[in-house]
């Protein structure tokens, strides 16, 4: 592979990357959410599917859970999101009682290159950004054949770097209805208001922050902060990727060191070391010294080193074992140990480049070490696998 | 008198075998030795890949010299008659 065609590879991230995330609150004094949020990253897309089930607690859960995850199915495996839409809200039933279908959803399909379709069926109308001014769009209008109040808007937008569209359930339009000040609640033009205000103090938000503040700001918006409805927010925002290396293992013919070293300096991104070994080779390649922090910390991790020209250095194995034990767990705790710090360092990434020395440390193999020691192929296999199916980064593994 | 440099080695096949507690040299060493003898802890010496036979980790190095399957009693033996 020449050095060209290796910087192209090691890029591998498109021009644009989607950050997609979410935020809910339950109905006050429910113990379930009744709406559901379901999303994929599959190679060159993302799909997601916010439902909102009719009613709320359990049932509603039930419901919405079903919806979402059986379209998601659906455009996961090849087809059309208008057929697939189309067939769902032809097939949702009729709830006896209030005559209405039993869950209403927004389905998104958004390419890397900015092509989107969206379909909405009953929820209330997304929000596209662009420059600080929302976008409006004439959606495609599909009637439905077997019921005849339902049908389902088509929108095909094409997204550029800077986007933003902001999803929600009827619970944010509808907060604080019947208070004196919003009688008709907040209503799709107080959340624009809203959602501008904020994008125009801090412009570049991540999705993750901003779906929070939407769903924040719908509960303080209800009356005595009690949310009359399932209050939930979607928020996407195409920007640059920001791309990342984590270099682990020496390469398996030593005579590569210096070329790798060489690569690893020229990168733009944020870089990461993980091994004592692996950072003494760029030390000596790229002649700077590798230092200790802290002489020692109180965790039961060796402490991060310091390195010019890398982001974070820390020892191999058991700072990825950690890490992983951190990705895996529901909450992420991130404590201030090394393998924290690496944690913070994957999920400040969009995309994660992992170049794993294929050499064996045969110190490792000493059967009088304790059996915590794991093969660091195997744990790099791990922690890539969950970055991509939880968090939703992409991930690209070199074996060098 | 040089100052000498004392070296914890903190890669992976050291930490295991107990340089992590080795860290109570850091305070052990200077209320004994004064500030003669300068404790750090060190990234991977690459000791573990070569050096076999002599003993096995955890290393401490001062200055030049290594010491295999160190402990804080054989790192303050070796301190004692080095600075005798």
């Amino acid at each position: 592979m020449t050095r060209k065609q290796w910087r192209k590879q090691a890029a591998g991230c498109p021009a644009m990357f989607i950050d997609i995330d979410y935020a809910q609150v339950k109905k006050y004094n429910q113990n379930a959410y009744g709406d559901y949020f379901s999303s994929k990253r599959v190679p060159g897309r993302v799909i997601a599917v916010l439902s909102d089930g009719l009613g709320s607690g359990i049932k509603a859960n039930i419901l919405s859970c079903m919806t979402a995850i059986m379209l998601l199915k659906f455009i996961d495996a090849g087809a059309d999101i208008k057929k697939a839409c189309e067939i769902i809200m032809n097939s949702l039933p009729v709830c006896k009682v209030r005559k209405i279908s039993y869950a209403t959803f927004s389905a998104l399909d958004c390419r890397d290159d900015g092509e989107t379709h969206i379909v909405e069926e009953g929820n209330p109308q997304f929000i596209w950004i662009r420059d600080g001014q929302v976008l409006e769009t004439m959606p495609q209008i599909v009637p439905s054949e077997t019921f005849s109040k339902r049908k389902m808007q088509l929108y095909d937008l094409k997204l550029m770097d800077g986007d933003r569209l902001v999803f929600c359930s009827d619970g944010v339009t509808q907060s604080g209805l019947g208070s004196p000040e919003l009688r008709l609640g907040l209503r799709r033009d107080g959340l624009i208001d809203f959602v501008l205000k904020k994008i125009a103090v801090k412009p570049d938000i991540s999705s993750r922050e901003l779906s929070k503040t939407v769903v924040n700001f719908a509960q303080n918006t209800e009356i005595d902060r009690k949310a009359q409805d399932d209050i939930s927010a979607v928020s996407i925002y195409c920007r640059e990727p920001r791309k990342s290396i984590v270099f682990t293992g020496p390469p398996y013919h030593n005579g590569q060191d210096g070329k790798y070293a060489a690569l690893f300096k020229e990168f733009t991104g944020k870089k990461a070391v993980c091994g004592g070994t692996t950072s003494n080779i760029l030390a000596r390649e790229l002649n700077t010294p590798v230092n200790i922090k802290v002489s020692f910390t109180s965790g039961s991790l060796p402490p991060p080193m310091e390195m010019e020209g890398a982001d974070l250095v820390t020892e191999g194995i058991l700072t990825l074992t950690r890490a992983l034990e951190y990705l895996e767990s529901p909450e992420v705790v991130v404590n201030e140990d090394a393998a924290g710090q690496l944690v913070r360092f994957f999920l400040e990434s969009d995309c994660i480049d992992f170049w794993v020395g294929a050499k064996l440390n045969q110190a490792h193999y000493d059967p009088s070490l304790p059996v915590e020691i794991e093969i660091r192929k195997n744990v790099i296999k791990k922690i890539s696998k969950l970055l991509e199916e939880k968090y939703i980064k992409k991930v690209s593994l070199q074996y060098i | 008198m040089k100052q000498i440099e004392l070296k914890i080695c903190l890669g992976t096949s050291c930490y295991v075998m107990g340089s992590s507690h080795l860290h109570e040299l850091v305070d052990m060493v200077p209320s004994r030795f004064g500030d003669i003898v300068n404790v750090v802890g060190h990234n991977c010496l690459g000791q573990c890949s070569k050096n076999l036979e002599a003993g096995g980790p955890p290393y401490v190095q001062v200055d030049d010299e290594i010491i295999p399957d160190a402990s804080i009693e054989k790192v303050l033996q070796y301190l004692e008659i080095k600075l005798k």
